[in-house]
Parts: C-alpha cells; structure tokens; sequence
C-alpha cells in the first residue's frame, strides 16, 4: 500500500547520492573492521577489499577443487566444472598468450594471465550477483539489526572490487613489473631499458624518444587501470540511473502511480536489458585486460623496431 | 536447419584469428587516449596546485598527443 509518507520519502530522493552510495567502496568511517592508520595508510577493511578477499578465495577453492578432482580421476577426458575450466584455460593459452608471448615464454607467463582472467571475471561477475541486496532485504525484514550493526555496514557499499580504480591499479603494478621482468628475462636488465628505443638513430633523436617510451611505460598501466574500472562502474551507473526514474517521477507528479507506470513500462525492462549487455560486459572486460597485459608482456620479449 | 559444424567452427577459427590481431590495435588505441589523460590530468592538478591555469593543462594534453600517437605509429610501422 502506498500511504502519503512514501511519497514525501520520494520527493526527498537525491538520485545522485543514492547512485554513489551503491557504486562506491564503504567510507572509512563505515569500514567494516576498524584497522589502526601506519605510515598515511587506512588499513581498515571496507566493502570492496572485502570483495577481493572472497573472490580471491572463491578462485582459489574452485580452481583447485576442480583440478584435483581432474588429477584423481585417470580418465584424459575432464568432465563437467573441470571440462569447461579447461576449455577457458586452453583458450587464453593458445589465442592470447601464444600469439603475443611467443612460444618461448608460453609457460612462464601463461599462468599469471590465467590468474588476471579468473580473478578479473569473477570479481565482475560478482558485482551482477544481488548476493548482498538480498542480505539486506533479509536484514530489513526479518533480522531487524540496528544501523550500526556490522550487517549493516557489509550490506552497503559496491560489490564490484574491481569497480574501484584503486583494485585495478593494483592489477595493472602487477602488469607494470611483469613488463619489466618479462623483458629482462629474455634480454638481460639492462638489455630490456636498451630495447625500449630503436638503436642506430641520432643522438638528438633519443632526447626526445627516451622521455616519450618513459611516459609510455606508466601510460600503458594506466590504460588498464582506467578502462577496466571506468566500465565496470559506468554499466552499473547506467542500470541505477534508469531504475532511480521510478523515484524521480514518483517525486515530479507527487504520485506513486507515476513512478510505477515509468517503472514497469521504461525503467525495468531497460535496465534489464542493460544488466543482459553486462554480462557480455564482463566477460569482455575481463579478456580486454588479460589480452593488453598478454600484448604488453609480449612486446616486452619480442622487440622489433 | 541445423548449422553445419564445418562453417561454426571455421567462424570461430575466423573470430580467434580477428581478435588475435585485434590485440596491437586495441593496446595502440588504449595508450593514445590513456596518455592524453594521464598527462593532461597531472598538467589539471598541477594547475591547480599553482593556479597557472589553464597552460599546464594544454601542455600536458600536448605531451599526451605526441607520446599516444608515437605509440600509434611504433604499432603501425612494427615489422611483422
């Protein structure tokens, strides 16, 4: 039943806030454990380190779990998790790594590809999941714990780790040194900086090029870390966005009839078709970031000017 | 009509192939606009800092112009 009380809560709907609130990580103040500050940095854990530590340990169970499954079975043919599993493995082995990495280095850096894909998509994919909406009309409903109850304060917040810059920035210094150590491995320390600019040129040519390849070097991280978090994000503002309609126009023609009428004709099925095109999202993001960091290994190892 | 597995699996092949050469393309287009905004936000803060806006702004968007398309052109002209 709709009373005159939920209409004046939607007239006070400030979309805006609501939008952050569920797209951000936890504010420091709401963190969910309270670690002391060293040297400048809050350790406290929020929603989203939260989120890497689940999805870091739901990897590692599956993963493993899986392949010793396959290991304890004689048979060559893994069946089911394990099949599917291999398919994903095989793939980012012989279309990403192979091209880019040459076949020199295939098992060297294959796995650290591997791990980026894993994690990447099911740190996306757990952002589609309503685990924790649904925690909280639980919580609403039924256990009734009080505002600043721990539930509390893991209901709110983004469930898309890496949604937030800071988690794929952390991704992208892994790509940064695996760069530099790809490089060196197969040229030597100070043959990988040598074969960062072409050889034989003026001398004056290299005072322009050596600041530009230094530039290029944290650009490429850069470029990971941005796109990555920037359309994990962006997909989830857009679904918000059309379902805050519902509130938006309630609150314009002071009538909850308006806000239902937007809501089952535009707001919902848009957003459904949105949340279809994320899942495409997802896994193409998750790829887009271990095909860069395969490329960016690759011309690490393979130089040619 | 059920689709042949022949033609499925030859487009698949063909779909590997494309995205496989894609790679370069893509991490060429990336670095350009990832350059001009890296640069052109850290020309943005430093402005800010010494409110000698908007000069260091442009500058860095210039710098990220040349270092995004000298990193176009080292993809385009790479020896296969």
């Amino acid at each position: 039943m709709i009373t005159p009380e939920h209409e004046q809560a939607a007239e006070g709907f400030n979309a805006g806030e609501v939008i952050i609130g569920h797209v951000s990580n936890t504010a420091h103040d709401q963190a969910i454990i309270h670690l002391p500050t060293l040297f400048g940095i809050d350790f406290s854990i929020t929603k989203h380190v939260l989120m890497i530590w689940l999805m870091a340990a739901f990897v590692f169970i599956t993963v493993t779990w899986a392949v010793r499954k396959r290991l304890k079975n004689d048979t060559l043919v893994p069946t089911g998790f394990g099949n599917a599993l291999e398919a994903v493995v095989q793939y980012i082995r012989d279309a990403i790594v192979l091209p880019n990495v040459g076949p020199k280095y295939l098992q060297v850096w294959t796995p650290l590809i591997l791990t980026f894909f894993f994690f990447i998509v099911s740190c996306n994919a757990m952002g589609l999941i309503p685990l924790f909406d649904i925690l909280g009309v639980l919580d609403r409903f039924l256990f009734h714990t009080e505002h600043h109850s721990m539930l509390n304060h893991i209901i709110h917040g983004g469930t898309t780790a890496t949604g937030n810059y800071n988690v794929t920035a952390g991704l992208a210094v892994v790509t940064f040194f695996a760069i530099i150590i790809a490089g060196s491995r197969a040229h030597g320390f100070l043959g990988h900086w040598k074969n960062l600019v072409p050889h034989g040129l003026a001398w004056w040519v290299y005072i322009i090029l050596i600041p530009i390849e230094i530039v290029a070097m944290f650009v490429k991280p850069f470029a990971l870390t941005m796109r990555l978090a920037a359309n994990m994000t962006g997909g989830h503002v857009a679904i918000l966005v059309i379902l805050s309609f519902v509130f938006i126009f309630t609150g314009l023609f002071h009538s909850a009839l308006a806000g239902i009428g937007v809501g089952a004709l535009v707001s919902v099925p848009l957003a459904v078709g949105i949340s279809a095109l994320e899942i495409i999202v997802v896994l193409v993001q998750a790829y887009v970031f271990t095909l860069l960091s395969a490329v960016f290994i690759g011309m690490a190892i393979n130089v040619h000017h | 009509m059920k689709p042949d597995p022949n033609t499925l699996g030859d487009s698949f092949r063909f779909l590997q192939k494309i995205v496989r050469e894609a790679g370069p393309a893509a991490s060429a287009s990336y670095t350009l606009l990832a350059a001009v905004l890296l640069l052109g936000g850290i020309g943005y803060v430093l402005d800010r800092h010494y409110e000698t806006a908007p000069v260091l702004l442009l500058i860095g968007i210039l710098l990220g112009l040349v270092v995004g398309f000298y990193e176009l052109a080292k993809t385009i002209f790479r020896k296969p």
